[in-house]
């Protein structure tokens, strides 16, 4: 399969596993009710798989764990911002001005 | 012709999303700018925004996209990041009685965190149908509008941006930004933290595999962490 055929695949696949889990209660309707135990775990889900991606992302550069890099910095950044206030642009800005930054006072 | 009801619930759902739309902006933007720096063409980011129509489960699967990962990896970890829509779904299904098939494919389709934090309510507390729909479509579909919109200029500015201004961590910022509100809760924390310490130490498993059994490890600490903090709230 060409790389552009499984590329459209992957959307169709990214959609089928969007839409179902969208659409699965409401089409059902009153019919079937998810077990509060199973609804329960399922609230974790989001937060530990945002991690799952996040947290390597930031602190490992090439296979390495070197957590003190400048990415971390434009991190610690980013969410002081999305912590201490409302406004939805100000995380982008700090957490890249931060980031730029860093790397270029360090010359990397 | 749609019913005089359903325009009115319309003009309500509308009304009472529009502020709270606002925020769709920034993520649709660093959306579209993610999806060009991870290498796809403008057609191909379009493509994408409008079969996939989910700002975290796109900017999530992006990295994977990049390294070429397995197909299966990407759709389970699209699954894992979309779990929460299926306690939504079931949350607002009542809101959905006396609406036919066709309609609550597409409905649930369009169903988004915004809309559904802003609709549910009165969605199981109205007892016209033609009123519930309209008060669930028209925030809906305004969404979508400025999903697309916003994710296509965001398109067309990253190509006009240089590369050595890392884009791609705008999508990190973006992640994290959704993650913040969530680890307020004490367990939701210990779930991503544990869930995020996973992911590095197994990040050597073949296929990203680590990936997978990281958020399991995630889900299930939180779970614990739940049980335990309740446990010594009653104590």
């Amino acid at each position: 399969m060409s790389a552009e055929a499984t590329l459209w695949l992957t959307f169709v696949l990214l959609g089928l596993a969007t839409t179902l889990p969208r659409a699965s209660f409401i089409v059902l309707g009153g019919r079937v009710r998810l077990p509060s135990v199973v609804q329960r775990a399922l609230r974790y889900a989001p937060a530990a798989a945002l991690a799952a991606i996040v947290v390597p992302d930031v602190l490992v550069v090439s296979g390495d764990f070197a957590p003190l890099n400048p990415k971390l910095a434009g991190v610690i950044a980013a969410v002081a911002a999305a912590i201490l206030s409302r406004n939805p642009w100000l995380p982008f800005i700090a957490g890249m001005a931060v980031l730029l930054g860093v790397r270029a006072l360090s010359g990397a | 012709m749609p019913s005089s009801s359903f325009r009115a619930g319309a003009r309500e759902g509308f009304r009472s999303f529009l502020p709270m739309s606002v925020g769709l902006i920034p993520w649709a933007l660093v959306t579209g700018m993610a999806m060009i720096s991870t290498g796809l063409t403008p057609v191909q980011a379009m493509g994408m925004n409008v079969i996939v129509f989910a700002g975290t489960a796109q900017l999530g699967t992006l990295p994977l996209i990049g390294i070429g990962a397995p197909l299966w990896l990407i759709a389970v970890t699209a699954l894992a990041l979309n779990l929460r829509f299926i306690i939504f779904s079931a949350a607002i299904a009542q809101g959905f009685r006396g609406i036919g098939a066709p309609l609550r494919w597409y409905s649930g389709h369009l169903l988004t965190d915004g809309v559904f934090a802003c609709c549910f309510e009165k969605m199981l507390a109205v007892d016209d149908p033609h009123w519930r729909l309209g008060y669930y479509l028209a925030p809906s579909l305004w969404s979508w509008a400025l999903w697309q919109v916003f994710a296509l200029i965001g398109v067309f500015a990253a190509g006009s941006i240089p590369k050595h201004w890392s884009l791609e961590f705008m999508a990190t910022i973006a992640l994290l930004v959704l993650l913040v509100p969530l680890a307020r809760l004490r367990p939701m924390l210990v779930a991503a933290l544990s869930s995020g310490a996973a992911a590095i130490l197994l990040r050597g498993m073949p296929l990203r595999l680590g990936l997978i059994v990281a958020i399991v490890v995630g889900i299930a600490a939180g779970f614990a962490a739940e049980h335990w903090h309740g446990k010594a709230k009653t104590a």
